[in-house]
């Protein structure tokens, strides 16, 4: 008889722009403190994006409370062994440095680019920690199938660097950067954590057993075994296997990773709920 | 802190007579619910925003010895568990342990996260969604600040519920099990009575007549937050292969691709 939270739609997409811009943030600092310079629009557009999105994952978390000025009461505690409290102020302090890492990417200034370089070293750890605390939030919960596998932060992490790579892949697309050096790389990283992406998920649903009955029988079975695994992460996985040269595939991959990672924080939140 | 108050609910006592339902709802106002039919005496299902105190109907076909039915009767409340989940998971600090050693939710502070709710491993925390809040037993907070007993453990008419300091209440308790088991009661227990068992013992303790799972609790309730280490490291191993894959993709290129 234990209780799920009512944690719905806002949740979801909170857990989904959450990883990407945390995705999109570490993976632009990645490639402005490793890449070559050319590398520089990927960059750009990790730190644009992420700004948007912490700003919507802020609001999406202040409407969801049952009592939303009181939102700061977040700020009343701090407690370094509870998820929801950290959370709470990893939001805000990333949020601080995608603003600082946005407004800086906009000057073309080679100091301004080694002070941005320094500072995306450090929000970058804040982008690893905003991806992946939600589905530790998630196991420390009483609810076996949140909770039992330990996985779940794990395989957030992987998915917020998969989706938040697509998302910068789709921006180039969008802006015309599509197909130079950046691309290649960023579609290698990609597939890279997609790969890692199935095989937590594989971990996830062998270490559950019976508890991922929510997620593997049911109502949302389809949506998991057709929506997730097959369109989310294998059709593009083939696609950009497949197809690395042909730009237009590259593309349906990157909104399919898209979908597929909206999906996952939906069949996770909303299957307990039924 | 002062000497630690319990709540002492003997099951064994009881009598289904919904008194003690009834107490918790005028003295804490606790206002009207639809009902629930759920094809027996079992009513509501279970916590509510609005029923703190909960009379458990549970029907045993072929459980007294002569093959008939039997009724165990428990009356059921938030277990003011010496290590409370939902206490650890407010990030407020709302939910706050008094110098008596219960767990109450401060409704001015609380602002609606429900981590809480997932949090409890006995499923008594609940939403109001009118005040926005969680809500769950106060262990009569108000009451107990003024020398009272809580208003369950008062209008209970057979003493199934007992009020007093924990030691002596486990005492008392411990002696009542040797007696039900020397009548007949094989299966008498305790459940929460051990502050060195699971949760650190519970503050509101039972005594049972079957195995807890009868009772729908659960055998060794555990903390939610038993994971926050191995899954945080886990994390943390998942960014370093992340990281370094993402970071491989963009020097590997960077030195010899197609444009370089």
């Amino acid at each position: 008889m234990l209780k799920s939270p009512h944690w719905e739609m806002m949740i979801v997409w909170y857990f989904f722009l959450g990883g990407i811009a945390g995705g999109a943030y570490f993976t632009a600092a990645i490639a402005d403190n490793f890449g070559s310079t050319r590398d520089r629009a990927v960059a750009r557009a990790g730190y644009l994006l992420s700004l948007p999105l912490v700003g919507a994952c802020g609001l999406l978390l202040i409407a969801d409370l049952g009592v939303p000025s009181r939102f700061l009461n977040m700020m009343r505690a701090f407690k370094f062994w509870d998820p929801m409290s950290l959370g709470a102020w990893a939001v805000g302090v990333f949020g601080m440095f995608t603003l600082v890492s946005s407004v800086l990417s906009l000057s073309s200034s080679e100091s301004m680019a080694a002070v941005r370089r320094k500072v995306s070293l450090v929000g970058m750890l804040f982008g690893f920690f905003l991806a992946s605390y939600t589905g530790v939030l998630l196991s420390n919960s009483a609810l076996p199938f949140w909770s039992d596998a330990r996985l779940m932060g794990a395989l957030f992490l992987a998915s917020g660097a998969s989706t938040g790579i697509a998302a910068i892949t789709l921006i180039l697309f969008l802006t015309g950067h599509a197909g130079g050096e950046g691309w290649g790389k960023l579609k290698h990283a990609d597939r890279y954590s997609m790969v890692i992406e199935l095989v937590l998920l594989t971990a996830l649903v062998a270490l559950l057993g019976a508890a991922a009955r929510p997620l593997t029988g049911g109502h949302f079975a389809p949506l998991f075994w057709g929506g997730l695994i097959g369109l989310g992460l294998i059709l593009p996985l083939v696609l950009d296997f497949a197809g690395s040269r042909v730009r237009a595939l590259g593309v349906l991959a990157a909104a399919l990773v898209l979908i597929g990672g909206f999906v996952l924080r939906y069949v996770v939140v909303m299957s307990i709920q039924a | 802190m002062a000497r630690t108050l319990a709540m002492f609910t003997d099951t064994s006592l009881c009598i289904g007579c919904r008194a003690c339902q009834v107490a918790c709802k005028q003295w804490n106002e606790l206002g009207l619910e639809v009902p629930e039919w759920t094809g027996g005496y079992q009513n509501h299902a279970h916590f509510t925003d609005k029923t703190f105190r909960l009379v458990r109907f549970i029907e045993e076909p072929g459980g007294k010895p002569n093959g008939d039915l039997a009724w165990l009767l428990m009356s059921d409340v938030c277990k003011h568990c010496a290590q409370a989940g939902c206490l650890d998971a407010c990030p407020t600090g709302a939910i706050y342990r008094t110098e008596f050693g219960t767990v109450n939710i401060n409704q001015d502070v609380c602002n609606g996260c429900r981590y809480c709710v997932s949090s409890c491993p006995f499923g008594v925390v609940t939403f109001n969604e009118q005040t926005g809040t969680a809500k769950k037993c106060t262990f009569c907070d108000d009451r107990i600040h003024n020398g009272l007993g809580p208003a369950c453990a008062k209008a209970c008419p057979t003493e199934s519920i007992q009020f007093g300091f924990r030691d002596d209440l486990v005492k008392k308790a411990t002696k009542r099990v040797e007696t039900l088991k020397g009548l007949g009661f094989k299966d008498a227990q305790l459940y929460g009575a051990d502050s060195g068992g699971f949760l650190g013992g519970l503050n509101a303790f039972f005594l049972l007549l079957a195995k807890p799972s009868t009772y729908h609790l659960p055998e060794q309730p555990r903390l939610p937050q038993r994971n926050v280490v191995v899954d945080s490291l886990l994390s943390i191993g998942s960014a370093l292969v992340v990281g370094l894959g993402v970071m491989l993709s963009f020097r590997e290129r960077g030195k010899g691709g197609p444009d370089a």
